[in-house]
């Protein structure tokens, strides 16, 4: 408990020297009369955080953008758990598969999903699948890479003693290889959530959907009004969510399975 | 009567081995209901083979039968006790270990699952440690839950592979003691591997002496009454010939 609570104390104090820094830098105008584009002061980051909430961008508030951009994200991760664990547990009962799943998912892994992007748009139009493609294209990839290392990675010691007892080939998948794959797991989830974040902001931002706008679009916005102030706000929701789900749903996850377990990978 | 376990013919050639000799080359055993087998030999002469084969593990030549039935892969009427600490199931309590091989084998009802893992667990000496995870358990305590596992799900046969092999002497003799007490209560058929011939002689109603090739170098029926202890008439006499023709074995 007291070292929860020093590492809590560390990072607060940590977080209060940037943004004193900040605010000095703005204060002090380092950049001239550039500067109040460049380092808004703390106050004008925080008025805008709430205009962007309360009023938004010609008469849309950052609420809408940021539901969008959620519902296509969580309908993209959610698509792209399941097919790797679909994937990753064929690959398990098939070799042949196994080899080739392992090729395609090195080789996909490679290609930037915004690259793909316009092809994708000419397939399919301009319509938030796209989106959800890539957010889909950026999970799939790490979390299958995950997976098969750590169905690969579970001892044969665990699979004999559940053969043992009674376990069919189903429940050998449930029971056995992925309790014990499950620090592998959370690290492909945690490794897919931040792609899959990152994917779809920039894939927001370069070609924003119109019929759902999603938070990459308003940050374009902002950027292209120069209004920066609105812009770092943004940021700092997406930040905001980014711990938002490491801390409020990844770590207590670890804590209760692995944690738990004596099963954290050192 | 027929045997318990009977073992004809079987041989055994790991796929990648490239020694032309099997592992197991035509070894035939019978065990009856009741016995505690221990087998002994030198290292690498396919004890821990043949129990594996047993436990349907490998895939082998020859007919292995339990109760007059072929075995067709592995099952809950052999459960395997292995050398390794880490049997258990991690991401499992202690208890949960045993239930989840209870309702493998469709026990469903709450009740009867908390008084079986209850009563296994007492005969190990192991109450108390219900809601504890394997990692908190030292090697002698993950051992004996393992037993109690096997004795949870009533197998026709369980198979040990040297389970006390890593204990200091101390656990390996207290738990020596309380195998023997739960194998005479309980009636269970054991095959029991161990390098060592004091546990051998003390655990066995039957001693075999297995040979490289999996050929049966010696097999009697363990004539010290028991309990055994190194001072039970007969106990040296029986060491000093198992020690020797251990050693026989060894130079070939
Ligand atoms: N998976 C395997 N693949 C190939 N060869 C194997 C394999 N397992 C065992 N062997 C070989 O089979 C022989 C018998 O091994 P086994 O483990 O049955 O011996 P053991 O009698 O149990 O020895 P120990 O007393 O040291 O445990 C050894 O020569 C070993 O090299
Ligand atoms: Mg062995």
């Amino acid at each position: 408990m007291k070292d929860s609570v020093r590492s809590l104390l560390q990072k607060v104090a940590f977080v209060a020297v940037l943004l004193a820094a900040w605010e000095i830098a703005a204060r002090a105008h380092v950049f001239g009369p550039r500067s109040e584009i460049i380092f808004p002061t703390l106050e004008a980051v925080g008025a805008a955080f709430v205009k962007n909430f309360a009023k938004g961008y010609a008469g849309v508030t950052l609420w809408v953008y940021l539901a969008n951009s959620m519902k296509l994200l969580l309908a993209g991760m959610g698509i792209g758990i399941g097919m790797a664990f679909l994937c990753s547990g064929l690959s398990m009962v098939s070799r042949t598969f196994h080899n080739l799943y392992s090729l395609l998912v090195a080789v996909a892994d490679l290609l930037p999903g915004v690259a793909l992007l316009p092809v994708v748009i000419i397939i399919f139009g301009v319509k938030p699948g796209v989106i959800v493609f890539l957010v889909v294209h950026s999970v799939v990839w790490p979390m299958s890479r995950n997976l098969i290392d750590g169905f690969r990675a579970v001892p044969r010691l665990y699979v004999e003693a559940g053969m043992n007892i009674g376990l069919s080939r189903a429940g050998l998948l449930f029971g056995i290889y992925i309790p014990a794959a499950m620090s592998y797991i959370l690290s492909g989830l945690k490794v897919g959530w931040a792609r899959a974040w990152r994917g779809l902001i920039s894939a927001e931002m370069i070609f924003g959907i119109a019929s759902a706008p999603g938070i990459g679009l308003f940050i374009n916005q902002m950027r292209t009004n120069m209004n920066n102030a609105e812009m770092y706000a943004t940021l700092v929701v997406i930040i905001i969510i980014g711990l938002i789900v490491q801390y409020g749903i990844l770590n207590p996850i670890e804590k209760h399975t692995v944690g738990k377990w004596g099963m954290r990978k050192s | 009567m027929t045997a318990l376990l009977k073992i004809e013919n079987l041989s055994k050639v790991y796929d990648d081995d490239s020694r032309e000799h099997a592992v197991i080359d035509n070894l035939s055993l019978e065990v009856e209901q009741g016995e505690f087998l221990c087998i002994l030999g030198p290292s690498g002469c396919g004890k821990t083979t043949l129990l594996r084969c047993i436990a349907g593990f490998e895939r082998c030549r020859g007919r292995i039968l339990v109760d007059g039935r072929e075995i067709a892969g592995p099952g809950t009427d052999r459960i395997m006790v292995f050398q390794d600490f880490n049997q258990l199931f991690p991401w499992l309590t202690v208890e949960r270990n045993i239930q989840y091989a209870l309702k493998c084998q469709g026990v469903r009802d709450r009740r009867k699952l908390a008084d079986i893992a209850a009563d296994v667990l007492a005969k190990v000496k192991m109450s108390g440690f219900e809601k504890h995870y394997p990692y908190q358990l030292s090697g002698g305590m993950k051992q004996r839950v393992a037993i109690a596992k096997a004795l949870a799900l009533k197998p026709a046969i369980i198979l040990m592979d040297e389970p006390f092999a890593a204990l200091d002497a101390i656990t390996r003799n207290t738990l020596q003691q309380e195998v023997l007490a739960i194998s005479r209560q309980e009636k269970c058929t054991i095959i029991f591997i161990t390098h060592n011939i004091q546990e051998g002689i003390v655990l066995g109603t039957r001693l075999m002496l297995m040979q490289h090739g999996g050929r049966v170098a010696m097999d009697l029926r363990n004539p010290i009454p028991r309990p055994v202890s190194p001072s039970s008439p007969g106990y040296g006499a029986l060491w000093d010939r198992m020690h020797a023709a251990l050693y026989a074995t060894q130079e070939v």
